[in-house]
């Protein structure tokens, strides 16, 4: 079991971000950026195996990661988490992490602590910082 | 790969944030704490070596770096998938880092595929491919 010392504030920001997750993830028209980073493809070289891949695999991995979500709303308020909890909050956080950091074309130095405040979409960024540490602390629970 | 290294403590609230707290320091409480320890990841052989796939397990599953998902993240995700210890998750997990790219697996094509499957449910991003 884990202990879940989340301030009601911060849950309140994901149950916000958690519809936004869905949208990205079931949109079939939102066939964009977004999806891309979660969706990448298998095959690189053989456009053809790749596409009867995402045929095969693509409905299964929606799935995966709409059971993650439905688990983090199902558990949004609870102190404690079970393994498969944690794991489902883990996928979740760093599924938004994915699609937010392609979005801000985030590189492996950014450094947001040094971003000055007039940053264009600084909000942003500073929620990718959160849910960066979120998840930092999620597998250091998880992998000691 | 990244790490998280810097501290801040602001969170976003979508309507204000609070421009001072770019530079503050981070509580040092971490949000995730373990009550009761979990049954760890259990260890298997080494995984296979590029130069060792053979014509029966002609397929290689490589994993790409990506400037999103967290080094602590990816090696966790090596040990819980493929069952390495956590010196050899760690050194792929560098490799990637390092070398653009790591062969995390192989075998024959279906396996390959789940393999691709799983790490894509990790956020990481893999492909398979021939070895030649």
């Amino acid at each position: 079991m884990y202990r879940l010392d989340v301030p009601d504030t911060e849950r309140e920001l994901l149950r916000r971000l958690l519809p936004q997750l869905r949208a990205v993830l079931t949109d079939e028209a939102a066939a964009d950026e977004r999806a891309r980073r979660l969706f990448p493809p298998a095959y690189t070289d053989d456009e053809a195996a790749d596409a009867e891949y995402q045929r095969l695999m693509r409905e299964d991995l929606v799935a995966s990661h709409l059971a993650a979500l439905e688990t983090v709303e199902t558990s949004l308020d609870a102190t404690e988490l079970s393994e498969e909890q944690l794991v489902a909050w883990m996928s979740a956080v760093n599924s938004v992490r994915l699609v937010l950091g392609t979005l801000l074309d985030v590189s492996e130095e950014l450094d947001i602590g040094r971003l000055p405040d007039a940053t264009p979409d600084i909000e942003s960024y500073a929620l990718y910082a959160y849910l960066s540490n979120l998840l930092g602390d999620m597998v250091d629970a998880l992998n000691p | 790969m990244t790490s998280r290294g810097h501290t801040w403590s602001r969170w976003y609230d979508g309507a204000t944030i609070s421009t001072n707290a770019l530079a503050a320091e981070r509580d040092s409480i971490g949000r995730v704490t373990v009550v009761r320890a979990s049954t760890a990841p259990v260890e298997i052989d080494e995984p296979t070596r590029e130069e060792d796939v053979t014509p029966e397990q002609p397929w290689i599953v490589i994993v790409w770096n990506d400037p999103i998902n967290l080094m602590t993240y990816v090696v966790y995700v090596f040990q819980k998938l493929f069952g390495y210890s956590r010196e050899k998750a760690t050194s792929l997990m560098l490799d990637v880092h390092h070398k653009g790219r790591a062969v995390v697996s192989n075998g024959t094509r279906e396996k390959a595929e789940l393999d691709v499957f799983r790490l894509h449910e990790h956020g990481l991003w893999a492909t398979l491919q021939r070895d030649t």
